[in-house]
């Protein structure tokens, strides 16, 4: 009954962001065209989130992520199903829970898509974590594909002259692996002008995100959430190029008509790490009951962090930096400048944090993150214990109480 | 003091140790987590390594930096940097190591208030001859960021040295392994895992007499010592700080007469080339050729053959799995590892150990129920 | 030849006699704070049940955490092998057993012969023992031996999905408050009981037929659940809490016969 009423609220209705449908129409295509691979004679490789994918796109390989289909999994509350599937396979209950519950739906194919495309040949960037690496290596035996691994060193003070050599000669060796898996050349035409489309891509995702250094912001992290769903998958495609304009026209259109995405909004929020899946609607209504936005996060930012500068030279060269300066593949102080940034930018009140137990180079560290945003910027800061995927992890009790007394604080 | 009363004092209390022997000798000591920190160098520079193993007490301090779900090792080895058990260092090295350790890094630099701090961010892939070039650049970045916060130089002929007393080192350590696999019985069940523990933060030199003197004084066919009657196991896993384990394990008829830890055959498996022309390049072979750490890639195999040929080569019945918590690289490999044991038909058993091992009584009852499943 | 077997477990403290290969009689009681009384005790006490003269006893062997504590038995052995000793005994077609107490709970794979190929232990947290349902129990102010026959009516067994103890309570708490019947979540408090020891049993593999062991095997809500959980049959143990005893006396005449 309560649904019902909500769906016919007309308030409700306005606020609804319309190219939702879009993205679900162009997901679903690439799904299916994903399913279908083999039948089409096309290959599939699964890459990391942060991985370059524009290589692969310019050789026409179809890009499947797992960690995408590990955050669907979390969204259709199966995450704690699967994950239990890969603990009954010996995988520690501690262990990401991406990646337990994509390994579990590997054996299972229970998931809400029924498992994903087989891949290939498998692609693995470690500038998101060593637990990637641990997985792919997994997902090599278990399908028994080659492995290509783009090993891109931490930055704790600088990208060393040694690095940028090192990750650039990778690349290069990760082209001549898709030359020998695909069996043909690469075009290094097509791969500049995939580079200018990933690009452009990325500047649009970036401007998408920056409507909401507006006041009141016409969508919130949450939305975000939703949205990346592209700019991480198909970046390097026309498709996303439009998708993301369409977006940005509605946001700018929301903008000049003075609709927000919550109602009253007077506390904005930054949020931090990756979403609680299986409770975002939860959350998103939590924080809406306080009148308060989540209108920037750490995540989705990290892939317009990824914006090569390629004047003067090619896309190639450029992507060794972009890839390895990701938002976590650098040091606590190095996080902390761009968060203080973000704060200036969309002018934000408070700061929550996700302590999230399956990604540990995103949480370890944000006990002291936090401590120098309150004493640098006098910005309070929250932390809630969660996970991403696997619900067992949440107390909804213990979460509750400590973001209302939060916003109390913030209130006061 | 003879020699294994000198281990067991170290092992008893490795700070006090380095702070009395630093007075003596003026060394400066540089502190790291990581069998890939570039000992060697260090040694070279004159400084003396030492290895970081956590905390023996509780864990108070790193709780308002580090999550619950965190290892030991990390917790416990900030906790020492916070409380002041670690005032002997001059600093610490990072060698990137995991996702745990590189943010350690992070937070030690902050917060523990050392004169120096390195992060030596090594290649995660030793597969390739551009990791192999990384590498090598990487020691050679590191080897000149020690010289000049050291104020001193580090010469070729100095890491060549070092290389020679390293494997010299190691070559002992090698033989005192050897003779526990031959005759379990020469030594108390623990004598071998305090060995290991003194090499790792024992002024080097120092420990080379030690050690030395004490394998003069075994012998290796002492009548009736070698054969205990009990079955032979090896241990893998990551780091082992419980000597508990060994006796329990003994009184439960098993002799441990191998390992996969990085205190263990880890720290000391493979030989440097001491005639190329680059003395990094050959650290850096070391690197790339060893046994991997599973936070490292060489091939996705590798490891699970490695156990599978020592546990034969061992003669040893069965293996125990012993796993930091929270360490995700072993936990990550755990479920193959077992099942190419399980092919193998090696029985296994994991222990999966938190700031302290399961208690007693537990650990005896899984023990002796694996003892009882191997075959004689 | 007549043997004993005593098991002093965490709570309740047991005995069994054999005689060529009959059970002759059982005894189960309180431990207590001293397990070395009780190991004394309850073979007492089942002396003067039976009849049997101590010196007719040939072998004593003792198990269970106090195991290390019954001075006068002749061999300590761990209730893991016991326990897989014992299923045999009393089923000689078991393969695979799943023994829940009130502090632990493990899974044994046994062969043919009753000897253990592969095993596994819960951790020190309490999920997934009978320590749990105790608290469930509390926080729900009912009767643990209602558990079973009240969850049997459960028409959609509400999710409880932490793993956590003290989590799983105040989500337990808050079932009550949303107003979810008792039915449905007592019959969740079962199913997460089930779904810990079931990823623990199909680590090590399960193999057929399954026996249940142990104080929890009383509960039908757990052994449904569990059997659902694994797709399997679940054959309780007819003597459930004394498995680990008789598992005991038997390797006792083992032993004895090999002497």
């Amino acid at each position: 009954m309560a649904e019902n009423e909500k769906k016919h609220d007309p308030e409700k209705e306005k606020r609804k962001i319309q190219t939702v449908s879009r993205m679900k129409e162009i997901m679903t295509d690439y799904y299916i065209e994903a399913k279908g691979a083999r039948e089409n004679g096309r290959k599939v490789a699964w890459i990391t989130s942060g991985g370059p994918v524009e290589p692969l796109i310019a050789m026409d390989v179809i890009p499947v992520y797992p960690e995408n289909h590990g955050a669907m999994i979390g969204a259709s509350k199966m995450g704690a199903q699967l994950c239990e599937r890969a603990e009954e396979m010996g995988y520690s209950r501690d262990l990401c829970s991406y990646a337990r519950a994509d390994i579990g739906d590997a054996v299972a194919k229970t998931g809400p898509i029924g498992g994903l495309p087989e891949p290939d040949m498998l692609v693995c960037c470690n500038n998101i974590c060593g637990t990637v690496l641990k997985w792919y290596e997994t997902a090599a035996r278990f399908f028994n594909v080659p492995l290509f691994i783009l090993d891109t060193p931490f930055i704790h003070r600088e990208f060393t002259d040694s690095a940028r050599k090192y990750v650039l000669s990778q690349i290069y060796e990760y082209i001549s692996f898709l030359e020998t898996h695909c069996g043909r050349k690469m075009d290094y035409e097509h791969m500049e002008e995939v580079g200018r489309l990933s690009v452009e891509a990325t500047q649009l995702w970036q401007s998408v995100l920056d409507t909401c250094a507006h006041k009141p912001a016409p969508m919130t992290a949450f939305d975000a959430f939703f949205h990346l769903a592209l700019i991480v998958t198909l970046r390097g495609t026309q498709v996303t190029v439009d998708y993301y304009r369409q977006l940005l026209d509605e946001l700018n259109d929301r903008i000049d008509r003075g609709i927000a995405m919550v109602p009253n909004e007077k506390y904005r929020l930054l949020w931090d790490n990756l979403p609680v899946w299986y409770r975002t609607r939860w959350l998103s209504d939590k924080f809406a009951g306080h009148d308060a936005a989540l209108v920037a996060d750490t995540y989705t930012s990290a892939w317009s962090g990824m914006l090569p500068d390629i004047t003067g030279q090619t896309f190639l060269e450029a992507m060794s930096e972009t890839y390895t300066k990701v938002y976590i593949n650098i040091s606590i102080d190095r996080m902390f400048d761009i968060v203080a940034g973000m704060i200036r930018k969309y002018d934000v009140d408070g700061m929550v944090m996700h302590s999230n137990r399956s990604c540990k180079p995103y949480s370890l560290g944000q006990y002291d993150l936090r401590q120098m945003i309150m004493d640098r910027l006098g910005v309070p800061t929250l932390i809630i214990e969660a996970d991403m995927v696997d619900e067992r992890s949440f107390s909804e009790s213990q979460i509750d109480t400590r973001i209302d007394a939060f916003m109390e604080t913030l209130k006061a | 003091m003879n020699p294994i009363d000198r281990f067991q004092s170290v092992w008893h209390d490795p700070n006090d140790y380095a702070r009395k022997r630093k007075q003596q000798t003026g060394r400066k000591i540089l502190g790291y987590f990581c069998s890939y920190a570039p000992e060697e160098l260090i040694h070279a520079a004159g400084l003396w390594p030492f290895r970081l193993l956590g905390t023996r007490g509780e864990v108070r301090m790193a709780d308002t930096h580090l999550q619950s779900y965190c290892c030991s090792l990390v917790r416990g080895g900030l906790e020492a940097a916070l409380n002041g058990s670690l005032d002997f260092l001059d600093g610490a090295v990072f060698p990137h190591t995991c996702d745990s350790i590189q943010r350690l890094s992070d937070i030690w630099r902050l917060n523990a208030g050392f004169a120096h701090h390195f992060d030596a961010v090594l290649p995660v892939r030793l597969d390739s001859p551009s990791a192999r070039q990384y590498m090598i650049d990487v020691l050679n970045e590191f080897r000149q960021e020690l010289a000049d916060a050291f104020g001193t130089e580090i010469s070729d002929d100095a890491v060549w040295q070092a290389i020679g007393d390293y494997n010299r080192i190691r070559e002992k350590l090698r033989t005192l392994y050897e003779l526990r696999s031959r005759a379990p019985g020469l030594f108390d069940p623990s004598t071998v895992h305090r060995i290991m523990t003194a090499a790792m933060v024992m002024e080097r030199r120092e420990f080379f007499e030690q050690i030395n003197a004490f394998l003069e004084g075994v012998d290796p066919d002492a009548a009736g010592l070698g054969d205990t009657g009990r079955k032979r196991v090896v241990l893998s896993g990551g780091i082992c700080t419980h000597p508990d384990i060994y006796e329990l394990l003994a009184r439960a008829g098993a002799d441990v007469v191998w390992d996969d830890l990085c205190t263990g055959a880890r720290y000391f498996e493979g030989r440097i080339a001491e005639d190329g022309p680059d003395p990094v390049a050959a650290l850096a072979d070391r690197y790339m050729e060893r046994t991997v750490c599973p936070a490292k890639h060489r091939d996705t195999t590798a490891r699970a053959r490695a156990l599978v040929d020592m546990v034969r080569q061992q003669q040893a019945g069965g293996v125990i799995f012993l796993l930091l918590k929270f360490c995700d690289p072993h936990a990550f490999d755990y479920p193959y590892l077992k099942k190419f044991l399980d092919e193998a038909g090696i029985p296994s058993l994991l222990l999966e150990i938190e700031e302290q091992p399961p208690p007693e009584g537990q650990l005896m009852t899984r023990f002796e129920t694996f003892v009882d499943m191997l075959s004689d | 030849m007549i043997t004993a077997g005593i098991d002093i477990g965490s709570i309740t403290a047991k005995a069994a006699l054999i005689e060529d290969n009959r059970l002759l009689g059982t005894r189960l009681q309180f431990t207590g704070y001293n397990a070395q009384k009780a190991g004394k005790a309850v073979l007492e006490e089942l002396i003067a049940q039976t009849g049997v003269q101590r010196e007719q006893i040939a072998l004593v062997v003792s198990t269970g955490y106090g195991r290390n504590s019954v001075d006068f038995a002749d061999k300590a052995i761990t209730e893991i092998t016991c326990h897989g000793a014992g299923a045999h005994f009393i089923d000689p077609e078991t393969r695979f057993v799943i023994d829940v107490g009130g502090q632990d709970s493990k899974v044994i794979k046994i062969d043919a012969a009753g000897k253990v190929l592969d095993f596994a232990m819960n951790d020190k947290c309490a999920a997934g023992t009978g320590r749990f349902l105790e608290v469930m129990a509390r926080a729900m102010e009912a009767d643990l031996d209602d558990f079973g026959e009240i969850s049997a009516r459960a028409g959609n067994p509400a999710s409880i999905s932490s793993i956590c103890t003290v989590f799983a309570e105040s989500e337990v708490i808050s079932l009550i408050s949303k107003g979810e019947t008792r039915e449905n979540m007592i019959a969740g408090i079962h199913e997460s009981v089930a779904s810990r020891i079931s990823a623990m049993a199909r680590r090590v593999g399960v193999t057929e037929p399954v026996m249940m062991t142990g104080g929890v095997a009383r509960n039908p809500g757990v052994v449904r659940a569990l059997g659902k959980k694994l797709r399997v049959e679940i054959r309780v143990s007819p003597h459930a809490q004394l498995n680990g005893a008789i598992g005991a006396a038997l390797l006792a005449a083992r032993m004895q016969q090999a002497a």
